[in-house]
């Protein structure tokens, strides 16, 4: 939302979550190192930046693909989504550290190019038990690169949200690629039973919140707004909406929210235009409804951004009878002013 | 099998290759022609966008041509 970009979007709070993510970072490496040295004295150091940096980053990525699912079930997690992509950064980061090791540890000894030693220094491409299993790690890594790549709003914008997403909901691939990575490397060097199960209950966990968020979803999308004379629509009653809130409907198949603020309602798309984040769980902050996500906002009478931004949404009218509140289904043209029902 | 391999890396070499290249560019003109927010924000912004063109150029240089000629 803006008139220029800033290489890096920091405030306080950010910078505050930043500084976290260092510090946490700066912990587990000091202290997997420590334990490894302690339990294990023979491994050489760059056996344990690799071992290190590996395991960070697996730690990382299933941080992140928790995050998505957990701030949907409860919005008070929702400060973790908004540094969702540093963490992303974050975490490529430390794949690379772990990715560029290995390859200088084990395959730029000899007179090939490092990257074609990768592909080549193990040729059982046939077998499970001995699949080169860097090979699959190498692939997650061009993912991570492309996504780290193109995370500035830039890309978002100049990409289009949609082949943006595309893009970064590849990210599962990489899981997918990154869990054989392990599994197989793990399994060639020596197997251990403790990092294995880690494994298998971080798929576990990730698999059921997702399917847990997919079922509440599809119950809003489910909820049914009855229909009434003149193409009105019953949604909810006045008291059912807090106060600089708003509660999410769907009418002719798309998302509204209807927002209720200084004893006025107003009800505007659902959809942020940044990326597609749900204002609905968003609140009324200074007159503005603020994206939960990344704090786009918009006026809830005429789904505009305040000036100087640009950004416009579709509004809805909407009635009162009693206590009752009522939607004309047809969404107006983005950005159209629409007066305010009082109370 | 190597043959495989040599073709995948040769054409994952030249594809970043070209890359490269095209990112050179694009931090020196093609980011103006793409976006005019892109005037008013620092160089530093550009050069974040660098590795992000060396991996997307494809679709970078479709949208750039698209753009000049409309
Ligand atoms: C060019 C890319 C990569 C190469 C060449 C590579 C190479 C390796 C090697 C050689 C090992 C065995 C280390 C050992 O046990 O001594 C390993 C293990 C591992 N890798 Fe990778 N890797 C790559 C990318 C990745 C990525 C992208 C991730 C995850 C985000 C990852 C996560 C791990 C993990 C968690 C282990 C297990 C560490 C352990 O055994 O304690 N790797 N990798
Ligand atoms: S989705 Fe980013 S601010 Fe709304």
């Amino acid at each position: 939302m803006g008139v220029n970009y800033q290489p890096v979007l920091w405030n306080k709070n950010k910078k505050k979550y930043d500084k976290w993510i260092a510090i946490s970072m700066f912990i587990y490496l000091i202290s997997f190192i420590g334990i490894t040295f302690f339990t294990n004295s023979q491994t050489s150091i760059e056996t344990l930046v690799i071992r290190s940096f590996g395991t960070l980053a697996l730690a990382l990525l299933h941080i992140i693909l928790v995050i998505g699912p957990l701030t949907r079930l409860n919005t008070r997690l929702l400060p973790l989504l908004y540094n969702r992509r540093h963490l992303g950064v974050s975490m490529f980061i430390a794949a690379l550290v772990h990715g560029g090791f290995s390859i200088f540890q084990f395959h730029s000894l000899g007179n090939v190019n490092p990257i074609y030693a990768l592909f080549t220094s193990n040729m059982e491409y046939d077998s499970l038990a001995n699949f080169p299993f860097q090979v699959l790690g190498f692939l997650a890594l061009i993912i991570l690169f492309l996504m780290a790549a193109t995370s500035h709003d830039f890309w978002l914008k100049n990409l289009s949200p949609k082949v943006w997403k595309r893009l970064h909901m590849m990210v599962y691939i990489a899981y997918a690629l990154i869990l054989l990575h392990v599994f197989l490397g793990a399994f060639q060097q020596q197997p251990s039973i403790s990092s294995i199960s880690i494994l298998i209950i971080g798929f576990f966990i990730i698999a059921t919140l997702h399917i847990i968020t997919a079922i509440k979803e599809s119950r809003i999308d489910k909820k049914k707004t009855s229909i009434i004379e003149e193409g009105w629509e019953y949604v909810c009653d006045l008291q059912e909406i807090p106060n600089d809130r708003a509660k999410i409907f769907v009418v002719s198949k798309e998302r509204i929210a209807v927002f209720k603020y200084n004893n006025k309602l107003s009800a505007i798309s659902n959809v942020c235009k940044h990326q597609g984040g749900p204002l609905g769980e968003g609140k009324v902050v200074d007159g503005c409804v603020t994206c939960p996500w990344h704090g786009y906002q918009y006026l809830p009478h005429n789904g505009q951004s305040p000036p100087p931004f640009t950004e416009k949404i579709a509004t809805y009218r909407l009635k009162k009878i009693d206590n009752q509140i009522f939607v004309l289904p047809e969404a107006l043209a983005e950005g159209t002013e629409v007066e305010p029902v009082t109370f | 099998m190597e043959i495989v391999i040599d073709v995948i890396l040769s054409v994952l070499g030249l594809y970043f290759g070209i890359g490269l290249l095209f990112g050179i560019y694009f931090f020196f003109k093609g980011a103006f022609k793409l976006d005019e927010l892109i005037i008013e924000s620092k160089w530093t912004v550009r050069l974040l966008l660098v590795p992000g063109a060396i991996g997307l150029w494809p679709i970078l240089l479709l949208k750039i041509i698209n753009k000049l000629r409309t």
